[in-house]
């Protein structure tokens, strides 16, 4: 139970701040121009002006959409404190219109402190709803209503997104509507009704810059001189922090990160990763956290399946290869099984089986999901007459018999042939 | 097998009268409610050297884990760890938080089969509610959508997470030694694979990668064990990935490692281990599957030695070999099969020579091991024909007297029938067993029934429906098609698509040709004689 040691106390430090977002995304919003800004000021003039609003944030996913939000929400709420309230929404959960209102409806009487029955129907939800946005209104109090997974709404009859836009219309009501999506063209799926009372304001969310990225790394990664750590060691820390990033080393490290993936979370991960494999007794980060932090991030599973197969399993992926060069479009077990016999007479290759070992093992690479069934329909017929088809390429199953721990040499030369 | 007691305590039919009285002899009162103590592993903790030497192979696995967790109360993103079957993902982790000491939340997607079953084991759990008789084995909350099931839990988190604060400032006295419990809760969801296949299941999946960031609650750390590796999980809508961990096949030293535990004799154990452990790890390389194997295999190693506390020299390892090699070809190809005669000591004690084990074990390979009325082998019999032979050759096969004639004459074949064969023969195998109409499955029937009818009646005299067949056609009839539904049930049959034109149910059959060949041998039928090969 002792104390904790300052590599300890850094570690928990630096995980905290990885895992909340308003810390990370708070410098990459300093600027005047960034789309934090512009959104503050919208919501803020319509708080102001009491006038409705309705906007979508877009973006790939972990560019930081909901976080930027949070942070305009968090400010506003500290600006106008009993003039904003918030009703959340997330599309995976609430796409029902049912569980939509009976959420909106909970969700207001939490803020408002008022009883929240469950048994309340569809209809006196949305009365209800329609009543507190007019009572709202005349008190010059505005709604925002966060829609995450927008998308997801914009299914099926789009009830909600109707409502609440027709009655940010007709009713003296102040709400903004704010639409959180990944899919760039969340816009496209709204009906006409909807669209036509949806005022389209978009802000895009793109992938940081390079050099925003680099601040970010430091501004993550240092100690701050204060709060109980030994100073010698925050100084080592911050220095040790500063030689990274000019190392060319650790630069070729982020541009392979950055060739896949560039947004905000992924690199989040990343640094994650190399953070938990710091070295607890020196309590310093090195290059090689860095170096095993990337390769744990960017795996290749069908390789390790490939690798983990057994001699007799490689034998049948083989053997669907060849049919597979053979022009055979179509196979099935009983088939791969005459390749496997023709091989073994040719070859006298000492691993021949009985055909219920074989299918066993074909029923592991299809637990695997290295080969699978090639159509859904066929379920008239056992398992040894459908058809299957391989789900890795000739390319992956070369690279990993290669890197297999035992691999026969015959079967490299079956390949290849 | 039971022992012979529990055939004592019969059980009284309830009637109307005996259910309306109340039991009085209850099961004694749930004395124990669940505490916060109880989120944790339960049992003594474990250093970790014992986690590391109770699963040989693992250490790097094990380090990687316990970094990732990191160091008490430190916040984590989800982590999936992924890896084949029996590669010990779910007992690494179990015994690792048992050896942190945190408190954590286990529910797996097998069990727990469905999404409302799931949610509320999940929030029984947190709420510290036990089902038990008194609240009549009912969750302390019904949770069936996620949008319930996301107020629930940061409901219940945040009450878990109060206590444990008020916990972790107080110092336990009684268990001095104990590590702290910390301040968070880590979710573990197991078999996470199994949801793809449920019922809204990608929905399912997309809620519960983006549980984390939904519920943006630091104090929970999330664990998806998973035996797909991630790229499965990847569909239209996208989702940050969890950060994931790899659980490799086991190598052969690992192995070696793992089955050498918990050995009486290491040293005998390990000379059989130098003989069979290679040429199975050709085959497969799972533990539970080499594990029976071995098992049956090391008994007949054992056989000729007297002593089985000696560890061997080397010209008694050779005698041990030269005893097991012939046994190893045989039961590699037998090695996914659990055979249904157990093996008790009974086997062991007599000596048996190596030619009498392999006969006996030829001979459990050609009886049945199930029993069937001879009306339907007889059926089973006929679907097999009627599956395999093309159906214009039944005049020539099924006539008075029983059977092809192999003796008609073999003229030398063509070049292009020879190809056309081949291609027919492709076909065939590819599109597997032929279907049948119910009626030509009737007329096989009553063709192959008359001959076994014939032959049987010569055996035995004491069958009492050798007569049967001839007489009562009628009645036989409709026993008949009770025995073709029968035989649907238990999968020999199955009904394919109908024809269109004629609109009658049509069958296949599903049994391999070894059963059929079994079937056949118990009841004496000539089958080959009646199979079409090309």
């Amino acid at each position: 139970m002792g104390k904790e040691t300052p590599a300890e106390k850094s570690l928990n430090l630096i995980r905290g701040r990885l895992c909340d977002p308003s810390y990370v995304f708070r410098p990459l919003s300093a600027s005047s121009d960034s789309n934090y800004s512009k959104l503050k000021f919208i919501v803020s003039t319509s708080i102001t002006e009491g006038c409705n609003n309705s906007m979508l944030l877009l973006g790939p996913r972990g560019s930081g959409k909901a976080a930027v939000l949070d942070l305009v929400v968090g400010d506003l709420l500290e600006q106008f404190p009993d003039s904003v309230s918030v009703i959340r929404l997330n599309g995976l959960l609430h796409s029902d219109d049912n569980c939509a209102f009976k959420e909106i409806a909970r969700q207001l009487c939490m803020e408002h402190h008022l009883l929240f029955s469950k048994m309340a129907s569809f209809d006196d939800n949305s009365q209800f709803i329609i009543a507190m946005l007019r009572a709202c209104g005349l008190a010059h109090k505005t709604i925002i209503f966060v829609l995450d997974e927008f998308d997801m709404f914009a299914q099926g009859k789009q009830r909600l997104l109707y409502s609440l836009l027709d009655a940010m219309q007709s009713v003296t009501s102040q709400a903004v509507v704010v639409g959180i999506s990944s899919r760039l063209d969340a816009d496209q799926l709204l009906e006409k009704r909807v669209r036509s009372r949806f005022s389209h304001r978009k802000f895009l969310f793109l992938p940081p810059s390079r050099e925003e990225l680099d601040g970010l790394f430091v501004h993550l990664l240092s100690l701050p001189a204060d709060s109980g750590f030994p100073s010698g060691y925050v100084s080592r820390f911050n220095d040790k922090i500063k030689n990274l990033t000019s190392d060319t080393r650790f630069k070729d490290i982020l541009k392979t990160l950055f060739n896949a993936n560039t947004t905000v979370n992924s690199f989040l991960k990343f640094i994650f990763c190399a953070v938990s494999l710091m070295n607890l007794e020196s309590g310093l980060l090195s290059l090689e956290n860095f170096k095993a932090a990337l390769s744990s991030m960017q795996r290749q599973p069908k390789l390790e399946a490939v690798r983990d197969c057994s001699v007799l399993e490689l034998y049948l992926l083989v053997c669907m290869r060849r049919l597979e060069v053979k022009e055979q479009s179509s196979y099935n077990f009983i088939s791969v099984m005459k390749e496997y016999k023709a091989i073994h007479d040719s070859f006298h290759t000492s691993d021949y089986y009985a055909q219920n070992v074989c299918l066993r093992a074909f029923e592991h690479l299809r637990e695997r999901q290295v080969i699978c069934y090639a159509e859904n329909r066929g379920q008239s017929q056992t398992g040894e007459y459908r058809l299957q088809k391989l789900l890795i390429s000739a390319s992956e199953l070369h690279q990993g018999m290669r890197s297999h721990a035992c691999c026969p040499a015959i079967l490299l030369k079956l390949l290849d042939h | 097998m039971p022992p012979k007691e529990e055939s004592s305590k019969v059980t009284r039919r309830s009637t109307r009268s005996s259910a309306s009285v109340t039991v009085e002899n209850s099961e004694p009162t749930e004395s124990h409610t669940p505490t916060i103590d109880d989120l944790t592993f339960g049992e003594e903790s474990i250093t970790i050297d014992a986690v590391l030497s109770n699963f040989p192979g693992r250490r790097s696995q094990i380090f990687d884990f316990i970094r990732l967790m990191g160091p008490l109360d430190c916040p984590t993103l989800p982590i999936m760890i992924y890896g084949g079957a029996s590669t010990g993902k779910t007992s690494v982790v179990l015994q690792v938080l048992r050896h942190l000491n945190r408190p954590f939340v286990y529910s797996s997607c097998r069990t727990c089969y469905n999404p409302r079953i799931l949610f509320e084991s999940i929030l029984n759990q947190l709420l510290l509610h036990r089902k038990c008789s008194l609240n009549g084995y009912s969750s302390a909350k019904r949770c069936d959508k996620p949008s319930d099931f996301v107020n629930l839990l940061r409901e219940a988190l945040s009450s878990v997470i109060k206590t444990l604060e008020s916990t972790s400032g107080t110092s336990r006295s009684d268990k001095p030694d104990e590590k702290p419990m910390g301040k968070m809760v880590y979710l573990i969801l197991d078999n996470v694979d199994l949801i793809r296949d449920w019922d809204k299941g990608t929905i399912i999946l997309q809620f519960l990668f983006s549980l984390y960031t939904v519920l943006k609650m630091p104090q929970l750390g999330i664990i998806l064990i998973s035996g797909l590796p991630p790229d499965v999980y990847y569909s239209n809508m996208g989702y940050t990935d969890p950060i994931p961990l790899y659980f490799p096949e086991y190598s052969e030293e690992d192995l070696r490692q793992i089955f050498l535990r918990n050995q009486p004799n290491r040293k005998l154990y390990s000379a059989f281990l130098d003989v069979v452990l290679k040429p199975f790890c050709r085959v497969t390389r799972r533990v539970e599957e080499l594990s029976t194997t071995f098992s049956l295999l090391f008994r007949k190693f054992c056989e000729p030695l007297d002593d089985l506390g000696i560890s061997p020299n080397e010209d008694m390892k050779r005698r041990l070999y030269s005893h097991l090699k012939p046994l190893i070809a045989h039961c590699l190809n037998e090695i996914f099969r659990v055979s249904s005669h157990p093996h008790d000591g009974e086997t062991r004690g007599e000596r048996r020579q190596k030619a009498s084990y392999s006969s006996e074990n030829r001979e459990e390979l050609e009886i049945l091991d199930f029993h069937m009325s001879t009306s339907a082998k007889f059926l089973l019999l006929s679907a097999f024909l009627a599956s395999r032979n093309p159906a214009t050759l039944d005049a020539s096969m099924f006539d008075s007297t029983g059977g092809m004639d192999n003796r008609k004459r073999k003229r030398k074949a063509s070049e292009k029938s020879m190809e056309k064969k081949e291609i027919a023969e492709q076909e065939a195998v590819m599109k597997g067993p032929g279907s049948f109409p119910l009626e030509r499955l009737l007329a096989i029937f009553q063709c192959i029934a008359s001959v076994g009818d014939s032959s049987f009646g010569e055996e035995d005299e004491e069958e009492e429906n050798t007569t049967g067949y001839d007489k009562e056609n009628n009645n036989l009839m409709s026993d008949i098609l009770l025995q073709v539904s029968s035989l649907c049930d238990a999968n020999f049959l199955i009904k394919s698509g109908s024809c269109p034109l004629e609109g009658s149910i049509r069958y296949r059959s599903m049994v391999s040709e070894d059963l059929a060949q079994k079937v056949a041998k118990s009841l004496s039928f000539p089958l080959s004689k009646y199979l079409y090969r090309r």
